[in-house]
């Protein structure tokens, strides 16, 4: 069993580790969702600064841990407003895939960005530019009219939301984690 | 960031929908999300919503409990018929501009206000609301420790059906430790209401209770991962103590929504779900 | 005790260095435990303790990294080549934190999950279950969810957990930090229950004093990852460092009447008055000084959750006072404070602060009277830096001034934390958990508080370093007066000069220690632990009625044993 994933060949691996940061950053998602604020100057963009936590748990842990962060997190974060569990399950899907792309992208860019601190800052970036793509099955399921709506009523907010408060806050949360990861593991 | 009550509160405690299978309430609310995501058409969405609000019924939450929850659902509800209907010019399910019975338009945006947007706008609340009810028992209506179980026994793979579990398990305590950070950096002088300098201002602020909070949580998890592996979390094919069959009655239930979500998919593909503008409506506008 | 048939577990000549370490944590350790003993383990912070427990139950070497020579024989067979899975079935690990430990949502949950995870039979897991909640004594915590009990319940769950995998060998990690005495002496009797019937139990616990009530066989005695001491309890009492384990008062009595001169690092000045303050501009217990009192309470109610917490608290803290509040769990020690700082608003009744109502006041006015220290520092830790750290709260209030760099480098100073290499660059969350204590401590001086207030100052240290941060804190300049709450009676008795016992919200008693601890019910009453030092100070008071560390109670005796004064007092060996 081997500390974190940076030391892991397999970035699928899933260890008792796994499930319980899986499980820590999906109840802190859930608990801390309901506090989002709107962009000033426009109508239906939101910032949910806890958001952050997906591609950070993504990042820090590894492909199946930024998935379940969002998908269960966001799940759970509708079940206690109210919202219910499966009401959104896209967008909980959409969340989820926002942390396993920001997980592989971490991976992909090992190579080319060697500051880990950036590093997480284009990952979580990627992972939201493209998770999110999955929103657009709005369409689909009725809540959006046609791509034009579904892209301009859900997917460019969300994206612009999440792009903001993950490009400060991850950064944030890995420097601050990356000292104490050294300090502590085994 | 502030934190609702997060508390897993068993509210339906003992009610019929409470003695279901726990299975039974997540594959009854799939089946009817599936059924109500096919329909526009007002009379059957009140045929659905009767469904639903009986289900809801059933499970005896009190509604002293849960009016927060219900007025964020109208909030939202709300919201998303607004932006959806009014801000992006009223487009809706293949109307055009001139099939509109327009009663008038909004200044500023222009958006027409229809018989055909009014009753987008019914049939949306009548869409969100009974998913909404449906999901509640899930909520209050389950008891805690067989969310585990009943994943599980959906054939979700042991260890994520545990990680669910432990989700829940984490809610209340990391709920707590938020509060306590909270606290800590109040004593500071620190307020997270307070007018930060713009928008990237204010999710900075929310560093100062997001950080601790999680660095925590991560480091405390240490202890966690030792207490599993050494009792051979993960090591084998697990039991669940919790026994979950499906009696007669849960699959009563279950057959009547899979009919349903059956016989709206026929009228579905049949093309008798559409958008139903009432006559009345119709003849106030032009 | 069976402890002469083949050994358990045999430790033969252990070494182990974490991957990360540039020490080893465990050096040459040999020893070897029968069916039906009882180990102690004993030693400061860092010794190694935890280290030889992750040993003992197999995560060094399967989840531990680092060099490991010498083994670890468990039944005859070696850890390395077994199985975690299969160890798990011989050995049971109780945890430091049980609410850490706890993975369950419920009871029952918890109690089962270590069988499901082997894949027993469902009847199997039942009827364990039923045996474990009669032997555990927890039948009436049925089905109640585990994030609802006290610390102390959680400890007795999570020690039932442990029970239900029926290992032979049980390692518990510091079991005592969270339990009041009656908890604590159920726990300890069911251990003590398992040994007599034919379980090995290693128990970890620099509280020696207290785990003495267990009668274990041998005492293990560790001192940076070293052998100091291994064999029975008498030979211990004689060569423990009192300083860095809490051992009985008769115990330390004996051992200055043996060696006068003994030299112990806690008791360098041989007669500290308790919270001697190193600036005479700070001085305390000055009553001519006793005009407004700086924390008032008139008939104070709060509610919370539907509960009410605070039931009519009235009564007033003087500004120059050293004030210890203890009581039971849950009694409303935390919540008192917290209405002082405005944290919780009361209900009824009124707080007041230097005379002024609290009510119009915010949290961070407060925050400039009372310096509030939370009880787990880590849990406000944030910052890049240090630096920034310290300039957090000031800078909200716009009190970091021309000189932001003087007042956080004054702020480390006061709490001797300057002395520390590169100290202002570094990230908080790396220090140590002591460091971070004082950090924590500095943070709150660089507001400038008059008082401070201290939530469980000695949690989670040892008794060495728990002394050490309450003198330090004492001898901090500039500051009139200290409040702390906290569970550790010694410390309590010793630094304070006024004790208010709270019970359900309301005060059972209040006044100098020596009255306040002198009603022998009322103590037990309160779940408060009787400890040897407290009966040998009550059997011996001073002139001025203040209580001593147990040290210099001890040189004092012994010095008047010389002069042939005073007889020992009975009662106190
Ligand atoms: N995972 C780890 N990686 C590196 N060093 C470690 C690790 N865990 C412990 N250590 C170090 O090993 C030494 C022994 O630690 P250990 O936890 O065994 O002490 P302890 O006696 O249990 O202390 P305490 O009473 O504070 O719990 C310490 O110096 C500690 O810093
Ligand atoms: N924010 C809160 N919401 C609801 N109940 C609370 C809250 N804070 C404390 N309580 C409850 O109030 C009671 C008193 O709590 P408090 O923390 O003041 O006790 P305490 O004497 O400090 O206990 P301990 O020794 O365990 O620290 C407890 O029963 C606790 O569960
Ligand atoms: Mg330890
Ligand atoms: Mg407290």
């Amino acid at each position: 069993m081997t500390a974190l994933m940076y030391d892991r060949e397999n970035p699928w691996e899933v260890t008792t580790r796994t499930i319980v940061y899986a499980a820590i950053g999906a109840a802190l998602y859930a608990i801390t969702a309901q506090f989002q604020f709107p962009l000033p100057g426009t109508a239906n963009v939101f910032l949910r600064p806890s958001f952050a936590l997906v591609p950070f748990f993504g990042f820090a842990f590894g492909p199946i841990v930024g998935l379940f962060v969002g998908l269960v997190g966001n799940a759970i974060a509708d079940q206690i407003s109210g919202w219910g569990l499966l009401t959104s399950w896209n967008w909980s899907l959409a969340n989820g895939l926002a942390g396993l792309i920001a997980g592989l992208a971490g991976y992909w860019l090992a190579g080319g960005i060697r500051n880990r601190v950036a590093r997480s800052a284009v990952a979580a970036a990627i992972g939201v530019v493209i998770g999110f793509l999955f929103v657009l099955t709005d369409i689909w399921l009725g809540t959006a009219e046609d791509i034009g709506v579904a892209m301009v009523d859900n997917y460019i907010p969300v994206v612009i939301g999440n792009l903001i408060v993950s490009v400060i806050l991850v950064p944030i949360l890995v420097a601050a984690w990356e000292p104490v990861r050294e300090s502590i593991g085994r | 960031m502030p934190t609702v009550r997060v508390t897993p509160r068993y509210l339906g405690r003992g009610s019929w929908l409470a003695r279901r299978d726990p299975r039974l309430l997540v594959i009854s609310l799939a089946l009817f999300v599936l059924a109500v995501v096919q329909v526009w058409d007002l009379r059957i969405l009140a045929l659905l919503g009767l469904v639903a609000y009986l289900y809801y019924r059933s499970a005896r939450i009190p509604f002293r409990e849960v009016r927060g929850n219900w007025a964020y659902v109208l909030f939202f509800v709300t919201f998303i018929i607004v932006v959806n209907t009014i801000l992006t010019g009223g487009e809706l399910r293949g109307y055009t501009d001139e099939q509109l019975h327009v009663y008038f338009r909004l200044p500023l945006l222009g958006t027409p206000i229809s018989a055909e947007s009014l009753t987008y706008a019914a049939a949306q609340y009548m869409r969100f609301i009974p998913m909404a009810a449906m999901g509640f028992p899930i909520a209050f209506a389950v008891a805690p420790a067989d969310i585990g179980p009943a994943f599980a026994r959906l054939g979700v793979p042991d260890r994520f059906a545990y990680a669910l579990d432990l989700t829940y398990r984490f809610v209340p305590s990391l709920a707590a430790d938020m509060r306590t950070t909270i606290d800590a950096q109040r004593v500071r002088g620190y307020d997270w209401e307070r007018e930060g300098r713009g928008p990237v201002g204010k999710v900075k602020r929310v560093a100062p209770l997001m950080v601790p909070v999680t660095v925590n949580a991560i480091v405390g998890a240490e202890d966690t991962i030792d207490a599993m592996d050494l009792r051979a979390f993960g090591t084998g094919p697990r039991t669940w103590l919790r026994h979950l069959a499906f009696d007669a009655t849960d699959r009563l239930v279950l057959a009547g929504f899979a009919v349903l979500l059956g016989i709206v998919t026929v009228l579905s593909q049949t093309g008798h779900t559409e958008l139903w503008v009432p006559e009345l409506l119709q003849r106030l506008g032009s | 005790m069976a402890a002469s048939s083949a050994p358990l577990v045999e430790v033969d000549g252990l070494t182990f260095r974490y991957r990360r370490a540039a020490e080893p944590a465990l050096r040459d350790l040999s020893l070897s435990i029968g069916p039906g003993e009882v180990l102690l383990v004993a030693g400061p912070s860092g010794c190694g303790k935890s280290t030889l427990i992750r040993a003992l139950n197999g995560l060094i070497p399967h989840a531990y990294r680092g060099e490991r020579t010498g083994t670890v024989r468990i039944d005859g067979r070696d850890t390395a080549e077994m199985k975690l899975r299969d160890i798990s079935l011989l050995v049971g690990t109780v945890l430091q934190d049980p609410t850490r430990q706890i993975v369950g949502s419920t009871v029952e949950a918890e109690l089962a999950f270590g069988p499901e995870n082997l894949g027993l039979p469902r009847g199997e897991i039942l009827e364990r279950l039923d045996a474990v909640r009669t032997r555990a004594g927890i039948e009436q915590l049925a089905g109640r969810e585990t994030a609802e009990l006290s610390s102390g319940e959680q400890q007795l769950v999570a020690v039932a957990g442990i029970l239900m995998m029926r290992p032979s060998l049980y390692v518990v990690d510091e079991p005592l930090a969270n339990l009041d005495p009656a908890t604590a002496a159920r726990l300890l009797s069911m251990l003590r229950r398992l040994a007599d019937e034919g379980s090995a139990v290693v128990i970890v616990e620099h509280r020696v004093e207290e785990a003495l009530e267990l009668e274990p066989d041998r005492i293990l005695y560790l001192d940076e990852g070293r052998t100091r001491y291994l064999g029975p309890v008498a030979g211990f009492l004689r060569v423990a460092d009192p300083a860095a384990v809490k051992l009985p008062f008769g115990a330390v009595l004996d051992r200055i009447r043996a060696d006068p001169g003994l030299s112990l690092p806690a008791a360098s000045d041989p007669d500290p008055p308790a919270t001697a303050s190193a600036d005479p501009a700070g001085p305390r217990r000055d009553p001519a000084r006793a005009s407004t009192p700086r924390l008032a309470y008139d008939g104070v109610r709060v509610r919370l959750d539907g509960r009410e917490v605070l039931r009519g608290l009235s009564t007033s803290l003087g500004a120059r006072e050293v004030v210890a509040v203890l009581g039971p769990n849950g009694s409303g020690k935390t919540t008192m404070f917290r209405t002082a700082i405005g944290l919780v608003r009361p209900d009824a009744g009124e707080v007041s602060v230097d005379g002024q109502p609290a009510a119009g006041r915010t949290v961070a006015e407060l925050a400039r009277v009372f310096g509030y220290v939370f009880q787990s520092p880590s849990q406000m830790l944030f910052a890049r830096t240090v630096r920034e750290e310290l300039l957090f709260g000031p800078r909200n209030l716009d009190l970091a001034g021309e000189d932001p760099d003087r007042l956080a480098s004054d702020a480390l100073h006061r709490v001797s934390l300057s002395a520390e290499p590169e100290i202002m660059e570094r990230p908080p969350l790396t220090l140590s958990f002591g460091q971070q204590k004082r950090l924590a401590l500095a943070v709150a001086l660089a507001l400038q508080p008059r008082t401070l207030i201290l939530d469980e100052p000695s949690a989670g240290q040892d008794h060495r370093t728990a002394e050490r941060f309450m003198r330090e804190v004492a001898a901090i300049p500039g500051l009139d007066g200290i409040y702390l709450v906290t569970h550790d009676v010694d410390l309590a008795l010793t630094h304070a000069d006024r004790i208010i016992l709270l019970g359900g919200g309301q005060i059972v008693a209040d006044g100098p220690p020596s009255e306040v601890a002198a009603d022998a019910e009322r103590w037990a009453a309160c779940n408060l632990r009787r400890t040897s030092l407290m009966a040998a100070n009550l059997a011996r008071q001073r002139p001025d009625r203040r209580f001593v560390e147990a040290t210099a109670l001890a040189r004092r005796i012994v010095e008047e044993e010389n002069r042939g004064g005073s007889v020992v007092p009975p009662g106190i060996e």
